[in-house]
């Protein structure tokens, strides 16, 4: 649904006439329009429509005999309303009262202290004189509700906040109220942990210090703290985010509200990783292999040794950016392989290339949906994409659409989503066939072409795929596809972005507002990284390059074939990052330099790197970088680097300057100004405009300079089918969201980090003689994995999913697309 | 005043061109001998006798605010502090640190849920206003009556919760009722 356009009232707030959006509740009205503050504690526009549970909002409306709460009153045009009347000023101090006949009143003990909504309150409308003798009510404190939040139920003031949102905006249904009256207390149904991917914005929700972080209990106070704005990088949403610091030292990660990414929220990989920038594992010193072990040495010598061995290599130089690179480090990082080195092989993206006119065309500003249109579209396609896992704040924008703005949702994957019982109409299709679903999709649109036999080589079932393309017509003009770049991975992804443009053409997303295509990178600065030429095929601006380079398939396959002699490794580890494991294990056993820039050894660092650079953490980093939609973003330091770091633009330019090119650049801003110089729809571009909300450079007037591409439809050839299984199983990799260094770093998250499992449809698992939770081998060409058996419903029949980006028995391990899953 | 700032011309009081003489005898011991009559008056009074600082020691009021003292109770041998850190937050010279940390069952410090890992006072830079035994909420910081506080070195000025809990190796006179 569009969003609404509101006309504005007038209405009467305390004797002085105020204008407001019509239909803003009171509260809202009253702050933001009339600078009068009424107190709340349950109302949160966040969570969505009020409650009206805890009564602190009390105002008096005139031709109204009760006192109303402010929170659920929409304004109207000649309301006359007082909030400081004699009448209104008792109703709140009974309220507050009221609010406190339980409250412990353990402030200097409790960790919101300094910081709680209660005590403010109770300060400014409270009547500062407590009545109460009687015993208050004791539960056991603190508890843990889950390994991430204590709760201490004597705190509560039963707002609602919690359960709310885990009702309504996260949607895991785990939180609720049990008991009656002044025994209430909110628990999950059954006593198990809150375990979700999100549980820990009920921290910030929380009005008094009932649920509080357990890995920030008792660090700091809010006034022996500082916070600093910046973006998370852990994943390609790019959330706002506010570090707590005290002594230099990260202890807490806030939400800084950004409708236009985040919305307020945070996952618990963004608010809890911050730990695993203050580990003794972290790399803070630069390392050199000697005799086999890596061990810590001076800069200049580690400088030194690696320029003396890009040197040596000539221009036999590959490098590879990963996903916490900056804009600024992936330019320096192409300037120096390109221009210092002389090679052409450099890449961000996984999985093959794509032809430089559908990279064009893919971030063609007039197909460009944002954020917030995911909320406000007619319909919403999920393609190839789980966002719960890559993009995880999205997630909770659709189910927002979806609740509170009538969105159709739609789901086409391979692997069951967990969107799935939101969704008007689901697809499953077999993993990797994603051309062949889009181009039956394509054809069920245009009513021309054989739907049945397309989606038969797509393994999906053609009446799913006509229900959705008759749902995507009817649903209206403003239809958003989000979509994730493993689409257009593996040899035939060109094919799979032809057709997925084809599809944008049909239902006709060019230049209508609100409506367009929403990528989901694989890596967090993905679409930073393609933007500023850390392509194999396009350079800055994505302009033609001098000469085109080896893709990271091309480079593994070169290196392993001793044609490449130096890897430079920005922010990556192949053997986690890249689809084929062997490929890549074999292209660092064979290339004779190894130069990485890790924050932690992973296994492809510590047993190949020749030189490891420590990076920064991302609270530690300045620059700049691209959310998916578009929005270039700044980071900025929170803390002073730890140990021995150092900035990491500075490193690639100072290995430039020793190799014979130096870019000049004497401060991180240089760089970004450079950058700017040398995109050109950045043109223009300052620090200060970027400022802490970012800019869509789509929206800019530069926006022009991209060159033009042809946005479909395409022709294109008939896909192949999908393998049929045939007694064995497809393989379909997907990677968690807890698959990261980071969260196996952070003490308070080490308790997520993934085990290898194999989803697989109950029905197979019947067939194979498998139950859920036994230990199966997963195996293909001799290769296997071992893996515990998950069984999902809603997973298709014929397929198996295993997890990647881990470190043993990763999907990786094996080659697809056919599989044999039997027990260990 | 030495010198009119408004008038344009300063007069110049200059000393007597001719050394020696009787002037001279004069201004070499007339200002000594007058600060020798107190000194001869004092030594003439009975009953008044210096006090030998740092052997004897005045007795202070039992409101002087000198060092700080964090206190335990005396039943349970328990901290009174919990880290709460409202010292810090009302300490107007920020001198005093509290990193809190969590009581465990096998490691109770405090009476509460939590207690002050690391409790600093900078002495060199308090003030002794005071505001800290106000502010505390459990009476578990309190001005002392130390005044003796001079070292060699600054970072020796720092007070520790170990320095700041112990007894005072010396204790400070307290001035009695009728003192």
């Amino acid at each position: 649904m569009p969003r609404p356009i509101r006309e504005m009232v007038t209405f009467t707030l305390d004797g002085r006439e105020v204008t407001a959006p019509e239909s803003t509740m009171l509260v809202d009205a009253a702050l933001e329009y009339g600078d009068v503050e009424i107190p709340v504690f349950c109302y949160e526009p966040k969570i969505g429509p009020p409650v009206g549970a805890c009564r602190m909002c009390l105002v008096e409306i005139e031709g109204v005999p009760k006192l109303q709460a402010g929170c659920s009153v929409p304004v109207k045009d000649g309301m006359i309303v007082h909030t400081n009347t004699p009448r209104v000023k008792e109703a709140q101090e009974g309220v507050v009262e009221f609010l406190l006949i339980n409250h412990p009143l353990d402030c200097p003990v409790c960790d919101k202290g300094g910081e709680c909504p209660l005590q403010d309150k109770s300060f400014g409308w409270g009547s500062g004189i407590s009545r109460t003798v009687e015993p208050k009510r004791h539960f056991e404190k603190p508890l843990a509700l889950s390994p991430l939040i204590a709760i201490d139920r004597e705190r509560c003031i039963m707002c609602y906040r919690c359960v709310r949102f885990s009702q309504e905006v996260s949607e895991d249904h785990q939180l609720v109220l049990q008991e009656r009256g002044a025994d209430t207390f909110v628990t999950t149904f059954d006593g198990h942990p809150y375990v979700a991917p999100f549980s820990g914005n009920i921290i910030e929700l929380c009005p008094v210090g009932a649920l509080t972080s357990r890995p920030y209990r008792f660090r700091a106070r809010p006034w022996d703290i500082e916070q600093a704005g910046s973006i998370c990088m852990l994943c390609p949403a790019q959330c706002n985010v506010s570090f707590t610091v005290r002594d230099e030292r990260v202890l807490r990660v806030l939400q800084r509200d950004h409708e236009g990414v985040d919305n307020g929220w945070l996952c618990d990989k963004g608010r809890f990783a911050y730990q695993a920038i203050h580990v003794d594992e972290r790399v803070t010193e630069p390392l050199i292999r000697d005799g086999g072990t890596l061990r810590a040495v001076p800069w200049e010598l580690a400088l030194e040794t690696a320029a003396a061995a890009l040197r040596r290599a000539g221009g036999r130089v590959a490098a590879l950016a990963g996903g916490e690179t900056t804009n600024e480090e992936g330019f320096l990082l192409q300037s120096l392989v390109r221009d210092a080195l002389g090679s052409p092989d450099v890449d961000s993206r996984r999985g093959g290339t794509l032809p430089l006119e559908l990279h064009r065309a893919l971030v063609a500003p007039a197909l460009q949906a944002s954020v917030p249109d995911l909320q406000y579209a007619h319909a919403v396609l999920v393609l190839d994409t789980e966002p719960v896992d890559d993009i995880p704040i999205l997630d909770l924008r659709i189910r927002r659409g979806v609740r509170h703005q009538g969105v159709r949702l739609f789901v086409a994957t391979s692997r069951p989503s967990s969107l799935d019982d939101r969704a008007r109409g689901i697809v499953r299709y077999a993993p990797g066939a994603g051309e062949a679903f889009l181009a039956a999709l394509d054809a069920a649109l245009t009513g021309e072409g054989d739907v049945d036999a397309l989606a038969g080589a797509a393994g999906a079932d053609a009446d799913a795929v006509r229900r959705l393309a008759d749902g995507l017509r009817d649903a209206g003009e403003e239809v958003v596809v989000l979509w994730g770049e493993r689409l257009t991975a593996g040899p035939r992804g060109a094919d799979a972005a032809r057709a997925l443009l084809n599809v944008a053409a049909r239902l006709g997303l060019a230049g209508r507002d609100g409506a367009g295509l929403l990528e989901v990178p694989s890596a967090a600065n993905g679409r930073g990284l393609r933007e500023v030429g850390v392509l194999p095929n396009a350079g800055p601006g994505l302009c033609e390059p001098s000469a085109e380079g080896r893709d990271a398939d091309g480079i593994a396959a070169a290196a392993a074939a001793g044609e490449i002699a130096a890897l430079y490794l920005l922010h990556t580890d192949p053997l986690l990052d890249q689809p084929s494991r062997r490929a890549w294990g074999a292209a660092l056993e064979k290339a004779s330099t190894v130069i990485a820039h890790a924050a932690f050894l992973t296994e492809g660092i510590a047993e190949h790197a020749t030189v490891v650079f420590p990076a920064e953490s991302h609270a530690e980093k300045e620059g700049t970088v691209v959310h998916p939609d578009g929005r270039v973003q700044r980071l900025r330091r929170a803390i002073g680097r730890q140990g021995d770091v150092r900035g990491e633009w500075q490193v690639l330019a100072e290995l430039a300057a020793r190799l014979g090119a130096d870019p000049r650049v004497l401060t991180a801003s240089m760089v970004s100004q450079r950058l700017f110089d040398a995109v050109p729809f950045y043109a223009g571009l300052t620090l200060d405009e970027i400022g802490g909300r970012g800019v869509r450079w789509p929206e800019r007037e530069q926006a022009g300079a991209l060159p033009t591409a042809a946005l479909g439809p395409f022709a294109l050839e008939a896909p192949p089918a999908a393998a049929t299984a045939n007694g064995r199983l497809r393989l379909g990799a997907f990677r968690s969201i807890w698959a990261a260094p980071e969260v196996a770093a952070s003490p308070a998250l080490s308790f997520l980090r993934p085990l290898q499992r194999a989803e697989l449809s109950p029905a197979d698992a019947e067939r194979l003689g498998l139950r859920h939770g036994e230990r199966v081998v997963v195996a293909s060409n001799g290769h296997s994995v071992s893996a515990l058996v998950h069984l999902r419903q809603a997973a298709p029949e014929g397929s198996v999913f295993l997890e990647s980006g881990i470190a043993e028995h990763s999907a990786a391990n094996l080659d697809g697309p056919l599989v044999e899953v039997r027990r260990a | 005043m030495p010198w009119n700032p408004e008038a344009d011309v300063v007069e110049v009081v200059r000393g007597p061109r001719k050394a020696g003489g009787a002037g001279g005898l004069y201004r070499a011991f007339g200002e000594t001998l007058r600060g020798l009559k107190t000194t001869f008056n004092q030594l003439a009074r009975v009953g008044v006798t210096t006090v030998q600082y740092p052997e004897e020691k005045i007795p202070v009021f039992p409101r002087f605010r000198g060092r700080h003292r964090l206190h335990r109770f005396e039943d349970t041998g328990l901290e009174k502090c919990v880290g709460c850190s409202l010292c810090a937050a009302a300490c107007p010279a920020d001198c005093i640190r509290v990193v809190a940390a969590e009581n465990t069952p096998e490691n109770r410090v405090s009476a509460g849920e939590r207690y002050a890992a690391v409790y600093e006072i900078n002495l060199s830079r308090c003030i002794f206003c005071g505001y800290c035994e106000i502010a505390c909420p459990f009476d578990a910081i309190t001005m002392g009556h130390d005044f003796e506080l001079s070292d060699y070195n600054r970072s020796d000025l720092i007070f520790t919760k170990e320095m700041l809990l112990a007894e005072p190796a010396e204790r400070t006179p307290l001035r009695t009722e009728d003192e």
